[in-house]
């Protein structure tokens, strides 16, 4: 008992060191400028919009996740359902960490809705996210005082689940609609943030209860074995739509002869590979995929845990490795003043900034799992 | 209510870049930013190589797709045309900058102006600080600040903002020139209403054969190019026999 009391202050007291690097950060950006970045105006999104879109689709994927039970009916998921709500929550508070800590100036928001453009996709992922926030916490209160079917909370799961749906689509849109980028797909994006927002949440929602339950000591009960045996048939069908949707871009890439693409390939491996294939690709998508589709790897929850944790990593690989290969080169006559290609590597504060976003996140996890009985479902 | 065009004159021009210091000291601009600016190019294979040069600004577009992304309509179009830009209400997301096609929006990474706030003595006891001859010459952060750019826009930019060419709307609005035309040694700039057909813009526009930079985006942009500066010759031949 004390030493489960001891790991579990450590891991606090881990949580708030990192929390406290990160407003160190914090105040350093809102003091200094965004100059302390590894970024200029050439390269100008850098590993903490990355690691806002991570974040923010991870959250759409398990607000998707948690409708199958609280739109679709699908009863047997209820067990789960409480800590995916809380999960999506938390996750989005620590997207918006670091989209907060990305923003030159983040206390003119009031702006988006003082002033608001509504042909600017940027808009509508704040208007979305923001409402999907209110919505899931209203939500996640209900559920907590077990009301989880009254007209009223049905129809906020209702919301929700249209906006996980919907905000993907317009994180995708902000790069799709540039038309002067065309390295970034176009109307494609949109559907490839989606896919990735449901791939990375259910990636999240698999490695997480696995962690939860090796935690508790007592493993998995038989009916969420039985639930997570569905979940893990629904990761790997996701892992093979992605790997098409991958293998179609990198043969558009690789047959194009559209001067930005050309220009686009010199950078577009930043984490080396084999062929045409990148490496997150290959170790994020690929062999997950592979493990997954054999049946005694599939079923063992330690593999799962290693598929899932893989494609944690691969898919914030992948954002990054779109948004960067996209800025790498100056428009017009920037080249005069910046090299033909720009490097990054991000710096302490971007890696800070980083830092901040999952330790929230880890700690409003934490802390549910302490205060907010996330395993409770209607009835019990 | 007009709509404002520039043309430069790509014959005329000389690539002598006082357009980009005029509008250096006109609009306060920090180092490392661009309002006015230039692509330079090379073509053929040495020994038969030839240097082109395009003066740039921004191209206020008239579906520009910075005024269309910007979410909190910081970015936004007057009624004259000019893409004029509100740092009161941007957020710094910097979509703007990402979004232009090109390349000619800027943002602030830190404070303008680092050099000139700076308090140390180069030789202590001997010498002024940046910061200490920039409040000698009475200037605002800088010693040779403009006040009139204050009148439609911050005089000098805080951090976390972007900005940008304005067609120098202060002056425009006192029915002056935007600086960088004035500046022009050799009257490469023509700036004007593009929608009065009798206007010097519109009459060069119909007497010559312009081009816009990436014309094919559809952006429509306002800032057009004419003629182009090439006094070589060469013997004709029956197809180079």
């Amino acid at each position: 008992m004390n030493s489960s009391k001891g790991v579990y202050y450590t891991w606090l007291g881990l949580i708030g060191a990192a929390i406290l690097a990160g407003l160190y950060a914090a105040i350093r950006l809102f003091t200094q400028g965004h100059y302390l970045f590894n970024t200029n105006d050439v390269l100008l999104w850098s590993l903490p919009l990355g690691s806002y879109i991570y974040l923010a689709l991870t959250s759409s994927g398990l607000t998707l996740l948690a409708s199958l039970p609280l739109v679709f009916g699908v009863k047997k998921f209820e067990p789960i359902t409480k800590r995916l709500v809380f999960l999506a929550i938390a996750t989005l508070i620590g997207g918006f960490v670091a989209i907060g800590l990305e923003l030159g100036n983040v206390l003119h928001m009031i702006y988006i809705f003082l002033s608001p453009n509504l042909s600017s996709p940027i808009w509508w992922m704040g208007l979305i996210y923001s409402v999907e926030l209110v919505v899931l916490i209203v939500k996640f209160f209900l559920m907590h005082t077990g009301d989880w079917h009254s007209l009223f909370s049905r129809a906020l799961g209702h919301i929700s689940f249209l906006g996980a749906l919907v905000a993907p689509l317009m994180i995708g849109s902000i790069f799709g609609l540039t038309e002067s980028r065309v390295t970034y797909f176009g109307p494609v994006m949109p559907i490839y943030c989606l896919l990735m927002a449901i791939l990375s949440g259910t990636a999240l929602c698999i490695f997480y209860n696995l962690v939860v339950a090796g935690i508790d000591g007592n493993g998995l009960s038989e009916a969420k074995q039985g639930i997570f045996d569905d979940i893990t048939r629904f990761f790997t069908y996701t892992l093979g739509t992605m790997i098409v949707f991958v293998l179609v871009k990198v043969a558009i890439e690789s047959a194009t002869v559209i001067p930005d693409f050309l220009n686009y390939r010199q950078y577009a491996q930043a984490f080396g590979g084999i062929g045409k294939l990148n490496t997150e690709v290959l170790l994020g998508l690929m062999l997950p995929f592979v493990l997954m589709l054999i049946p005694w790897i599939r079923a063992g929850n330690g593999s799962r845990m290693l598929a899932s944790g893989l494609v944690m990593l691969g898919t914030l690989a992948m954002h990054m490795e779109i948004l960067l290969a996209g800025q790498s080169r100056p428009i017009g006559p920037k080249a005069e003043q910046y090299p033909e290609y720009i490097s990054y590597f991000p710096t302490i504060y971007e890696w800070l900034v980083l830092l901040l976003a999952v330790a929230v996140a880890l700690l409003l996890y934490t802390l549910g799992e302490r205060y907010l009985k996330l395993e409770a479902a209607p009835g019990h | 209510m007009p709509r404002y065009a520039m043309v430069i004159d790509l014959q005329r021009c000389v690539g002598c870049g006082a357009c980009s210091i005029a509008c250096r000291s006109e609009n306060n601009v920090p180092d490392g930013m661009y309002w006015s600016n230039k692509i330079t190019e090379t073509s053929g294979t040495f020994p038969n190589v030839r240097y082109h040069y395009i003066p740039t600004l921004c191209n206020h577009c008239e579906n520009a797709p910075c005024v269309r992304g910007c979410p909190t309509q910081a970015m936004h179009k007057l009624e004259n045309g000019i893409t004029m830009h509100d740092p009161n209400k941007c957020i710094g997301c910097k979509y703007c900058e990402f979004n232009c096609p090109y390349g000619v929006i800027y943002f602030n990474w830190r404070k303008p102006h680092p050099f000139w706030q700076d308090e140390s003595e180069l030789i202590k006891g001997g010498t002024y600080s940046p910061a200490e001859e920039a409040s000698k010459a009475g200037g605002k952060v800088l010693p040779y600040y403009n006040p009139e750019r204050n009148e439609t826009l911050a005089g000098i930019r805080p951090k976390g903002v972007v900005e940008k060419c304005t067609f120098c709307d202060h002056l425009v609005k006192r029915g002056e020139l935007p600086r960088c035309v004035e500046a022009c040694p050799a009257d490469a700039r023509v700036f004007g209403d593009i929608s009065d057909p009798n206007s010097e813009v519109s009459k060069l526009l119909g007497k010559f054969r312009p081009f816009r930079l990436r014309e094919q985006l559809g952006t429509d942009p306002h800032v057009f190019y004419i003629r182009d500066f090439n006094p070589a010759h060469y013997q004709p031949t029956k197809g180079g026999v």
